[in-house]
């Protein structure tokens, strides 16, 4: 509940979710709701009865990577709490559809960013919620702080 | 003339992973964005815009791969991978500018790579 105008953090006022570290977390994060925003796109619009589960999932991951790098570049206390709930349910989804791609292959004939837990993206989106929630949580912390 | 058209994915790769790796140690001693990361960053854009075009002049050629979709999409984002990593690095003061420039880098060689997958007549 910390209201920025009353309670003036120390730090410079640029300080925010999106700079520092968080300047790579958004950059990655835009690049992940870029590319699976134009991919489920293209799986949806082209071959949707190929891969109908996947191709949705796919949509979800990238619905779930646009709020997440849209809220942490935004960096508001509010946008924090949807930074959080949008790297959680990323985290989950991608063990979940993880574990799913690898338990039953023939649901999914076509990949999906989340399938065998990334690996088609280095892993990349295993990594990333473990690094954006680490990161809003330095920031949950300060702004609990500051407000004592 | 393979030889040719395949010079310049694998420059691409080579100078985006030497990009990245140049970045990431400009990020690991603690500098921030400098002249020559977006020097670097230039030519890394010049060298993705002759791609675009010599890919450009294969799809005029009148062959294309069965997912034009995805290689229309690759040619409009090529290009605006280092502008955008380079506007994003900039807005940076600390270290972290330069990892920005290390992801577009990475990404880089990872769109050759890609590009070689949706077409394989694309040589790396």
């Amino acid at each position: 509940m910390s209201d920025p105008a009353t309670s003036p953090e120390p730090a410079a006022r640029a300080d925010s979710t999106r700079t520092g570290p968080g300047r790579l977390l958004v950059a990655v994060y835009g690049l992940f709701a870029l590319s699976a925003s134009a991919r489920a796109g293209v799986q949806i619009a082209t071959k949707f009865g190929h891969a109908p589960v996947a191709y949705v999932l796919s949509a979800f991951a990238a619905v779930v990577y646009i709020l997440a790098t849209v809220t942490l570049a935004v960096g508001s206390p509010v946008a924090r709490r949807i930074a959080i709930v949008s790297c959680s349910v990323e985290l989950a989804g991608v063990l979940a559809v993880g574990t799913w791609s690898l338990a039953d292959p023939a649901t999914f004939p076509d990949a999906t960013v989340w399938s065998g837990y990334g690996s088609g993206y280095g892993f990349v989106p295993l990594v990333l919620p473990v690094f954006g929630l680490l990161w809003l949580r330095r920031w949950t912390r300060r702004a609990r702080a500051s407000t004592g | 003339m393979s030889s040719v058209n395949g010079a310049v994915p694998t420059t691409i790769i080579v100078a985006g992973l030497a990009l990245a790796g140049y970045a990431l140690l400009m990020t690991a001693l603690n500098r921030r964005m400098s002249v020559i990361l977006l020097g670097a960053l230039g030519v890394l854009e010049i060298l993705l815009l002759v791609e675009v075009g010599i890919i450009v002049a294969k799809l005029a050629g009148g062959t294309h791969p069965a997912s034009l979709a995805t290689l229309i999409g690759y040619l409009i984002a090529m290009p605006l991978v280092p502008v955008a990593a380079g506007f994003w690095g900039l807005l940076e003061r600390t270290r972290w500018g330069p990892a920005v420039i290390a992801v577009a880098g990475l990404v880089a060689a990872v769109l050759m790579v890609r590009l070689h997958q949706i077409w394989p007549i694309i040589h790396v």
